[in-house]
């Protein structure tokens, strides 16, 4: 009895960490393989299992949706990634300047991460809105000229994703680049200080360089944040002026299940995991490379 | 420690499938029963379910809802994978050309003798009985109608200039647009969502030829897609859109029906399901106007909205009871009447006494031109609202019909010809 009840409390620790990864496993792995699956089929409502070989893809890409969703998506991601990076670092080098109250600033400006994406789409929404917002405010104190309509711009209103976008996560950058920043040899900075550096060069010429990683970790976070961006865009925009904002996610949703296309949505959902591998993918050839060489290194 | 904490997880999982066992168990053998999936949780439309809810508990059935909340396609979500698992809803909320689509993926039923006993295809508009009928049978039933062709005029912006009748054609409606816009009044009032872009559109189109829009929208017809009266839609529509708020984004309509109750904005066209959200902001019927929308040829026409009840086949005897006993209730004049009362929305029935309290004087008119239009012939259904195409045809017109409104440097023929194209790819 005692020998069942001690090997059962045993195994107990195992089951609860393995059965959950294997769980994990199963949906992650088993829906995405089901999915490109289902993407090669002619199914509509539900899933069907003939074949249809490469007529989704095509049929895709041949939307104007989807063009236009590629599009967003490549001025999205690079706009994104900069402003994010810049502001991240911007303030992670304030913060590292030795402040009072450090943990007081790193929480307020780590805190937009907590909040859900809808809520910040919406609360930006109503922020941008010409009509109600931040141009209506400032026109009622005065300014009559004042303009800032981006939201309804057709040309603009991607940008207010960027926007919104880089207030949620330039909080998180932050923190990423403040870890590398404290991570940096005392004696590096001392040395610079002596060899007469000022702050702004020690910066330039000796710390940053010397946390690269980090912003190849940085970049790949945020890249594959911006290529998965949908509640935010669906909250702020909901794709429009028209369908002027539609990213490939959006794309993704509205086939399968506005239109109740899932062979077409899946296509669509294939090509932005196509994506999301297409950044991930040399990220983890890069680490590997990183590892043999510090393994040799040391 | 850790063996107490495994027992009293056991006793406490235990306790938990339990209680969820314990309704089904306590539930009575051979009861009519129903279990049903729709979007409506709140407001009006949550009332109203749940005193349909009532009724069919009192007259001695077992009703079981289960509410979707948000968009319609969750409710779809929910429904397909119900379907997928082999455990349908007795009863799901459906409407369109969806109702045909989906009923082919799993097996419905048939309700013919049920509407044969109730007389009731003798009092439903046409367009409704194709939709609800297939493929040569009931399985569905329309539940409430909505007119999406109304027009609200704001009474503070008609008094500012002078209007005291509703506009009967295009030509007045422009005239009193241009009325508006040079007393700084903003003369459409409108949302920013897509639904509401093509509706405007669609709202054009009907009101300038029903005929045309049957077989442009409804037929997809290429001639009549390419042709003068869809043309003339889209020219109407460029005006209007000229006219709209430029600060909507993607806002629904009901954020700025404040500013149009003010007298900033003078017109919206929209269904009468507008009268809920007006109700609950707070406004009179005498703070605005309402009719028809604008119909050039003078005729009563009705673009239609239906929400409407899909019957999923069951083995189990109660459902089937339960089935049979819900169809015949959403058949009967009284229940119509509560629902409808309820919702501000019209009776299925064209045989209805509408002079109770319950309605309204708009819903009075609007249902009165529903008979009107059915014996005319001049009844279509709504694109925008899912009722004239199944989904992926819809979404590929309206994604034209939204760049159109939002994007003034296209012009009107180049808007018809690329809605043309879109329905070419789709057909």
């Amino acid at each position: 009895m005692t020998g069942v009840r001690r090997r059962l409390d045993a195994a107990l620790p195992l089951l609860a960490i393995w059965v959950p990864v294997l769980i994990s496993i199963v949906y992650v792995v088993g829906f995405t393989l089901y999915t490109v699956w289902i993407s090669f089929t002619p199914s509509t409502l539900l899933p069907d299992y003939g074949w249809v070989g490469l007529r989704n893809y095509s049929a895709i890409l041949a939307t104007r949706n989807w063009q236009i969703a590629a599009n967003n998506m490549a001025i999205y991601g690079f706009c994104f990634l900069l402003l994010t990076t810049a502001l991240g670092l911007s303030l992670a080098v304030l913060i590292d300047q030795k402040l009072r109250g450090e943990n007081v600033f790193r929480t307020i400006f780590l805190y937009p991460l907590a909040v859900s994406f809808v809520v910040t789409g919406v609360v930006w929404g109503w922020l941008l809105n010409p009509g109600i917002g931040i141009q209506k405010l400032v026109v009622g104190l005065g300014w009559t000229d004042f303009r800032f309509d981006w939201l309804v711009d057709r040309d603009r209103a991607l940008y207010c994703i960027v926007l919104a976008g880089a207030w949620q996560a330039s909080g998180f950058a932050m923190a990423l680049f403040l870890a590398g920043l404290r991570s940096v040899d005392a004696d590096l900075m001392k040395a610079a200080q002596i060899d007469g550096a000022g702050p702004l060069r020690t910066y330039r010429r000796v710390i940053l360089p010397s946390i690269w990683p980090i912003f190849i970790a940085v970049f790949v976070i945020l890249l594959q944040f911006a290529i998965k961006t949908f509640d935010l865009a669906m909250a702020l925009t909901g794709g429009g002026p028209g369908i002027a904002t539609v990213l490939p996610s959006i794309v993704v949703y509205d086939f399968m299940f506005q239109r109740g296309l899932l062979g077409r949505g899946s296509a669509a959902a294939v090509l932005l995991l196509l994506m999301l591998l297409a950044v991930l993918l040399p990220y983890a050839v890069f680490r590997r490379w990183q590892h043999v060489r510090n393994a040799r290194n040391a | 420690m850790t063996p107490i904490r495994r027992r009293s997880l056991l006793a406490a999982s235990g306790t938990a499938l339990l209680s969820q066992a314990a309704p089904r168990l306590a539930r009575a053998e051979g009861k009519p029963r129903v279990t049903v999936i729709t979007q409506w949780s709140a407001g009006s439309d949550g009332a109203a379910i749940t005193a349909l809810g009532d009724l069919f508990t009192k007259a001695g059935g077992d009703w079981q809802h289960n509410p979707v909340p948000g968009f319609t396609t969750d409710m779809m979500n929910k429904l397909r994978a119900q379907i997928l698992s082999g455990d349908p809803p007795a009863v799901s909320q459906l409407k369109g050309p969806e109702i045909a689509a989906w009923s082919k993926i799993a097996p419905t039923v048939n309700l013919d003798a049920d509407v044969a006993a109730a007389g009731y295809e003798k009092v439903v508009a046409p367009e409704l009985i194709k939709l609800h009928k297939p493929f040569g049978h009931w399985i569905s039933l329309p539940l409430q109608v909505y007119r999406i062709n109304s027009i609200w005029i704001s009474r503070k912006a008609a008094d500012k200039v002078g209007v005291t009748a509703l506009p009967k054609t295009w030509a007045e409606y422009n005239a009193i647009g241009e009325k508006m816009a040079k007393a700084g009044i903003q003369p459409v009032a409108n949302g920013g969502t897509k639904w509401d872009n093509g509706m405007i559109w669609e709202i054009a189109l009907s009101g300038i030829s029903p005929a045309a829009y049957r077989k442009a929208v409804m037929e997809l017809d290429a001639a009549t897609l390419r042709g003068p009266e869809v043309l003339a839609a889209f020219e109407q529509t460029r005006k209007m859109s000229l006219w709209m708020d430029p600060n909507t984004a993607s806002q629904h309509y009901s954020t700025f029906i404040p500013k149009f109750m003010k007298g900033d904005a003078g017109m919206l066209l929209m269904g009468g399901w507008v009268q809920g959200v007006y109700k609950k902001a707070g406004y009179q019927y005498s703070d605005y106007m309402t009719g028809p929308a604008p119909q050039d040829n003078g005729r009563p026409a009705f673009d239609l909205n239906a929400d409407a009840f899909i019957f999923w086949q069951r083995k189990e005897p109660e459902f089937t009871a339960g089935q049979h006993l819900l169809a015949k209730l959403v058949m009967e004049k009284d229940t119509q009447k509560m629902y409808s009362g309820i919702t501000g929305s019209l009776p299925v029935r064209t045989d209805m006494d509408l002079s109770d309290p319950a309605f309204s004087d708009a819903q009075r008119e609007a249902s009165a031109s529903l008979g009107a239009a059915v014996k005319d012939d001049q009844a279509v259904l709504s694109l925008a609202h899912n009722m004239a195409q199944p989904n992926q045809i819809t979404a590929a017109m309206i994604d034209v019909l939204t760049e159109f409104v939002t994007d003034h440097s296209i012009t009107p023929q180049k808007g018809q010809a690329r809605l043309a194209e879109a329905v070419d790819n789709v057909r």
